[in-house]
């Protein structure tokens, strides 16, 4: 390791002050503590923009219904794909070609959709497009050991190409061959008791589920030192490449799911679907704490970043801001929580 | 071979924990070792020592299974061992620290003890509470002391992170522990805990292989010493035999005085 590694000894923050009583040293250390935790941050800022948008917004339509609804519908396509993305980069890794992998799955499920094959069949079948794209990503990155921003930005265009030669970048409608109401419709795009989305469930759940799995299985632990010191994990008998190929699969799959929501939703495929989300997924893991460098970052955090990248999107066009200028706002707010990330980490312990 | 083994400690083996015999290792053409022998006994602290590029990482790295020897047989116990990857000598019992390069810093401490072997309840969920308690009371039993049991591992000094590198093989159950430049980066104080540290390991039953450019270190510790120079064998004397001037002779010219 740099000698940059050997950060003042961040352990004087926590020796309580003698003077003060137990219960206040704890509460002091708790503070404390809970500050250190990169995720109160985004905590902080999320709690904030409600309260600005609620505000602000004309009428105070942040918090009326068809505003959360439209939220709650439309928040999933982007979070769900970046909890995989945010998961990946804790391990050390990007993915770029999310971008590719969305529209693609959605391409072959409407195009199966046309040959008339069983819908569970289409599902798994779709699906596998989304692990076949992880493993080639995975498998390209691990063999090669080359940057993997570089080398998915390749896989992104080459797939892309391949995408638009195949569909002539031209949308195809669904409701020639799947009528409303269908099973698959009902699991991915329904609402339930017509009022709440089921997406907003999916990608609940999927945090739960990946929260589950990063924090506190074995396999979780793997991904954590993979990113954060690969050497030291492989000397220990870990195979990090294939957590890294897993990891990458696993960004697949998010993709072929949220490819079939969207296809669903807008009853189409159409070739820029995930346009832009390859680098919104990276701000929002970005803003929720996770480490540029791997190894430190938390679902929560990626869960509450990418709602709050989304929510300032949204705030802001019904503050009656232009809306193709929000970009600029998005991008000082990942800047804002890069260089917190990096300063924050210089106190933390946890 | 009868007599070797009268003298040893009563185990089925020969004698020594490891014997490492006639040990080459090229890369491409050029030679990093020639027949290289090295031995650790039962309970013994060795240190190997030499300048850079005298052939001391190689020969480690060849006992713990990164590199393969070109030719040569390697003995655990008596028996021949073949290490092809670092997953063969831990199943032997072979743990190396490596300075810095052991540890995830941002990483609490039961999870770097427990990297890669972490103690599972049902479908790979990890028993937190069993990690903590396990890990701290093996940091205990080296003897070192740690205020913010929570804390990751940059929270820590340099002795302490090569304490918790320690406790790791300590909890494993090791019987052969190569420490690789553990006191290269460390204050006197932190130095000195680190042998501290190799000597508890001793008195546990692990033999350690200790080493180091520091000869004072070495010598304060390691009961023999194993000389490399230019991928050659130069010396392997006891302690009663040597001292720091005559080790540091060797080092310096890398060859014997004439006799």
């Amino acid at each position: 390791m740099p000698a940059g590694f050997r950060l003042p000894e961040p352990s004087r923050f926590f020796i309580p002050h003698p003077e003060i009583e137990g219960s206040a040293v704890a509460r002091q250390r708790l503070i404390v503590r809970l500050l250190a935790y990169k995720v109160s941050f985004t905590l902080l800022v999320f709690i904030a923009l409600l309260v600005i948008f609620q505000v602000f917004t004309p009428n105070h339509t942040f918090f009326q219904r068809p505003n959360l609804f439209a939220l709650a519908r439309l928040a999933p396509d982007l979070g769900i794909v970046a909890l995989g993305v945010g998961i990946l980069m804790i391990c050390g890794e990007f993915d770029l070609s999310i971008a590719s992998t969305i529209p693609m799955s959605s391409f072959v499920f409407v195009k199966l959709l046309g040959t008339g094959v069983p819908l569970g069949l289409n599902l798994v079948v779709t699906l596998c497009v989304g692990v076949i794209m992880g493993l080639g990503n995975g498998l390209l990155v691990t063999r090669t050991r080359l940057p993997s921003f570089i080398l998915t930005l390749g896989t992104m265009l080459f797939w892309k190409g391949l995408l638009y030669a195949a569909s002539r970048m031209m949308p195809i409608g669904i409701r020639s061959w799947l009528p409303a109401g269908s099973w698959l419709e009902n699991m991915f795009v329904g609402i339930i008791g017509g009022v709440f989305p089921i997406q907003a469930i999916w990608f609940v759940g999927f945090a739960v589920l990946l929260a589950v799995m990063l924090h506190f299985t074995k396999f979780g632990n793997w991904i954590f030192v993979t990113g954060d010191n690969e050497t030291a994990a492989r000397a220990m008998g870990i195979n990090t490449n294939l957590v890294k190929i897993i990891s990458y699969v696993g960004v697949g799959v998010l993709c072929a799911v949220v490819g079939m929501m969207q296809c669903l939703r807008i009853e189409s495929f159409t070739a820029n679907q995930g346009v832009g989300f390859e680098l919104k997924a990276i701000a929002s893991a970005v803003v929720g704490g996770t480490s540029l460098m791997g190894g430190m970052g938390s679902v929560l955090g990626i869960f509450l970043g990418t709602l709050t990248i989304q929510m300032i999107e949204n705030g802001m066009i019904l503050l009656g801001l232009p809306a193709f200028g929000i970009g600029a706002f998005i991008g000082a707010v990942v800047i804002l929580f890069a260089v917190l990330n990096k300063y924050i980490s210089r106190f933390s312990t946890r | 071979m009868a007599d070797v083994r009268s003298v040893s400690t009563g185990k089925p083996d020969d004698g020594y924990l490891v014997r490492m015999v006639g040990i080459d290792k090229y890369f491409g053409r050029v030679c990093a070792l020639k027949g290289v022998d090295f031995r650790v006994k039962f309970n013994e602290i060795v240190s190997l020592v030499g300048d850079n590029g005298a052939g001391k990482s190689t020969l480690i790295k060849i006992l713990s299974g990164f590199y393969t020897a070109d030719r040569g047989e390697i003995y655990f116990e008596g028996k021949k061992a073949h290490i092809g990857t670092p997953r063969d000598a831990k199943a032997l019992g072979i743990e190396t620290v490596y300075q810095e390069q052991a540890l995830a810093p941002h990483v609490s401490i039961p999870r770097n003890v427990f990297m890669g072997r972490e103690i599972t309840k049902v479908l790979g969920i990890m028993d937190g509470r069993r990690m903590h308690a396990e890990s701290m009371r093996t940091i205990e039993r080296l003897g070192l002391q740690i205020k913010d049991t929570g804390a990751v591992v940059e929270a820590l000094s340099g002795g302490q992170r090569q304490g918790v590198a320690i406790a790791r093989v300590l909890y494993f159950k090791a019987k052969l522990v190569i420490l690789d430049e553990p006191t290269i980066a460390l204050s006197v104080k932190e130095s000195q805990q680190v042998m501290a540290f190799m000597k508890q390991l001793r008195s546990e039953g692990i033999s350690v292989v200790f080493i180091t450019h520091n000869l004072f270190h070495a010598f304060q510790i390691a009961e023999r010493f194993v000389v490399l120079a230019r991928g050659e064998l130069l010396a392997d004397v006891d302690r009663k035999d040597s001292s720091v001037e005559h080790l540091s002779q060797l080092v310096i010219s890398g060859h014997h005085e004439e006799k």
